[in-house]
């Protein structure tokens, strides 16, 4: 069932985002960034167990077919907010780098703002960026100041507007005091500020993040999420974001697109991944008097009994008649019915991706570990 | 910012390079101090050993054309050679290896700038630099005792003050050709610790001036450390424009070669480089 939904070309709602409507009605923008059958696939080495299995890998070596993109179509239009979702391994990083051109692909195209990434032509990559959460890119042993002086080199932003641009983001991320103290020296997410700030001094048109929140703490994540969600309302740049953190992507993007085993398994808004992959509903309910229902399982699995208040999730299409019945034998001050917590909603469509071979790529082909 | 001019000023790029590098470098002075000592004490080692070699000889093979004070210049050109490569390009050969077994190099790839320049320049080991000044004083030693010696003394050429430049610029160019195109090779090989060793091994040749390879074993590797690996005329060719009285008929064909090697080597190192960053995989982040 699933694997059919996998194959088919979801609806998008993406469309809606950021749009401009043209004197006669019609949608005037363009897609910032289309992407048809992209496919990425690459050998790994087999490193089998034990000194004669190393010794036999210096003369008969096995690699392994991983097929970390397959056939990706996505188009996403300029001003949108875009969260990339998927388990590990499933190919969102991969295509991030393939469309930052930091790889080439195995096959299919790309284009971002009329660009081919992989020419890696200088008109391009003055135009986008890509932040990576686990990877640093400023001078370690020396102040951001210095890295952010040197990118201005490189992007040849006149002084003016390096100064003013710098005032505003170190303005608007708090990091002033912190420009002349070495990278080595500030905390994680000091030093993800000062990464931001090094990929948007140039005003990148299109902004690729990879996991910028991995690893901060709480009150650095939300400041870090203050600061996407104001930055890009502003200047109205196109995001494609990675995010293990579903706080992250409540926070900044209406659309996901979540991606599985190299392919695009769902693109739409946030309420549609419930409506799509969340069977249950959880009601919690304030019982009035002593009485209880002795057995629970006909109405649904508990999640949480303190006193009278009894936590269920109850399957969407049974909701009404298992309140109905509650009502009618119970006496209850209250209830709510809500869906469950996105990060439930997203593990259960992982996994219900994981669970479904798709044809032509059994499982063991994308293993753990190996991140793309 | 479209339509602007999409070309970084590579000259500046190069001064905040070798800027925030020696800023680095300052930042950590005990270590900074310390590496200058190191690299100059290892010079005054090889001389020290030479200056040994020539109390039981007066030169490398009888009418070679290397006496000990033309010995001399040689070396110092030697210096000059190795102080500009240990300098500007061994820390980045050694850091490109690296970036890409770690997929760092990846920022490199995003960056409006010629990807071999950034990944060549970015770091300068300022102490390595200080070998120039032995070097430098040891030419003019060298020179002085030639151009004062009572029999057959030296005559600098003018042109050998551009020329013996010039070849140096020769020199380096071809031995950063062969070392960044064996740092290249890591896509490929995953690592290359052995390739990197294999660089020493190579470069080894070309400290020693092309004359004592001769005989059965000397010859064979004359030629290929001329023509394969053009490593033996990266020293000798603006060695012999100092050292030897100016003579076009006698160095002039080895220094078209020069010319013609370096070129040759520099493209060799592009393809390499552009054909590595094409296959270029990215390691997980």
């Amino acid at each position: 069932m699933l694997a059919t939904r996998c194959l088919s070309r979801p609806p998008r709602l993406g469309l809606q985002v950021g749009r401009t409507v043209g004197a006669g009605g019609s949608v005037e923008r363009m897609p910032i960034i289309e992407i048809e059958r992209l496919c990425k696939s690459y050998q790994v080495y087999q490193k089998k167990e034990g000194l004669w299995a190393s010794v036999r890998g210096l003369f008969r070596r096995e690699y392994r077919q991983v097929e970390a993109v397959r056939g990706i179509d996505l188009t996403v239009e300029q001003g949108e907010f875009v969260a990339f979702l998927g388990p590990n391994g499933a190919g969102k990083t991969t295509t991030l780098k393939l469309l930052s051109g930091v790889i080439h692909p195995t096959s299919g195209t790309a284009r971002v703002m009329g660009h081919v990434p992989w020419k890696r032509e200088n008109a391009y990559r003055r135009r986008f960026a890509l932040v990576m959460g686990q990877k640093n890119q400023l001078w370690w042993d020396l102040p951001a100041q210095e890295s952010f002086r040197l990118h201005q080199q490189i992007y040849r932003i006149p002084t003016s507007s390096f100064h003013q641009t710098l005032d505003e983001l170190c303005q608007l991320l708090d990091v002033k005091n912190l420009l002349n103290q070495p990278v080595r020296e500030l905390s994680l997410g000091e030093r993800m500020k000062m990464e931001l700030i090094a990929a948007l001094l140039h005003a990148p048109e299109v902004l690729f993040l990879d996991e910028p929140t991995i690893g901060l703490d709480v009150v650095a994540q939300h400041n870090i999420q203050h600061f996407l969600r104001t930055y890009q309302q502003t200047k109205q740049i196109t995001i494609l974001l990675t995010s293990h953190y579903m706080k992250d992507v409540l926070a900044l993007c209406k659309r996901l697109v979540i991606i599985a085993q190299g392919q695009i398994c769902y693109d739409g808004s946030l309420t549609g991944i419930i409506d799509r992959f969340s069977t249950d509903k959880v009601v919690t309910l304030l019982f009035g008097g002593d009485r209880l229902p002795s057995q629970w399982e006909p109405l649904g699995r508990v999640l949480e009994v303190v006193g009278p208040k009894v936590k269920l999730r109850v399957e969407r299409q049974r909701v009404a008649q298992v309140l109905a019945s509650l009502l009618a034998d119970y006496s209850i001050e209250d209830v709510s019915v809500e869906d469950p917590p996105l990060e439930e909603v997203i593990a259960d469509a992982f996994n219900q991706v994981s669970r479904t071979s798709v044809p032509g790529a059994p499982l063991d082909r994308i293993v753990p570990g190996t991140r793309v | 910012m479209p339509g602007e001019s999409v070309h970084p000023s590579y000259i500046r790029v190069l001064l905040t390079f070798m800027r925030n590098s020696l800023v680095r470098d300052m930042s950590f002075r005990s270590n900074f101090v310390i590496e200058s000592v190191a690299s100059t004490s290892w010079v005054f080692m090889n001389l020290g050993f030479y200056l040994l070699i020539f109390r039981y000889t007066n030169e490398i093979g009888a009418g070679s054309g290397w006496g000990k004070y033309e010995f001399f210049v040689f070396l110092s050109t030697t210096m000059f050679i190795n102080s500009i490569i240990e300098a500007l390009f061994m820390p980045n050969a050694q850091e490109f290896s690296e970036l890409i077994r770690t997929g760092n190099l990846d920022f490199a790839l995003l960056k409006p700038i010629d990807t071999q320049f950034l990944v060549s320049c970015r770091r300068c080991d300022w102490s390595s630099l200080a070998n120039w000044l032995v070097g430098g004083s040891l030419l003019v030693y060298s020179l002085r005792q030639l151009t004062a010696r009572a029999e057959n003394p030296l005559q600098i050429h003018p042109l050998a003050f551009v020329l013996y430049p010039f070849f140096i610029v020769c020199g380096v160019a071809i031995l950063y050709s062969l070392m960044i195109s064996l740092s290249a090779s890591s896509v490929w090989l995953g690592r290359n610790q052995t390739l990197y060793n294999f660089w020493f091994y190579i470069t080894n040749f070309s400290r020693y001036p092309m004359e004592i390879y001769g005989g059965t074993y000397g010859t064979p590797l004359r030629a290929v450390f001329t023509f394969v690996i053009p490593v033996l005329i990266v020293v000798n060719v603006p060695a012999r424009w100092m050292a030897w009285p100016f003579d076009v008929a006698r160095s002039g064909p080895l220094s078209l070669f020069a010319v013609a090697a370096t070129l040759a080597s520099l493209m060799f190192s592009r393809w390499v480089f552009l054909r590595a960053l094409e296959s270029y995989r990215s390691a997980s982040s």
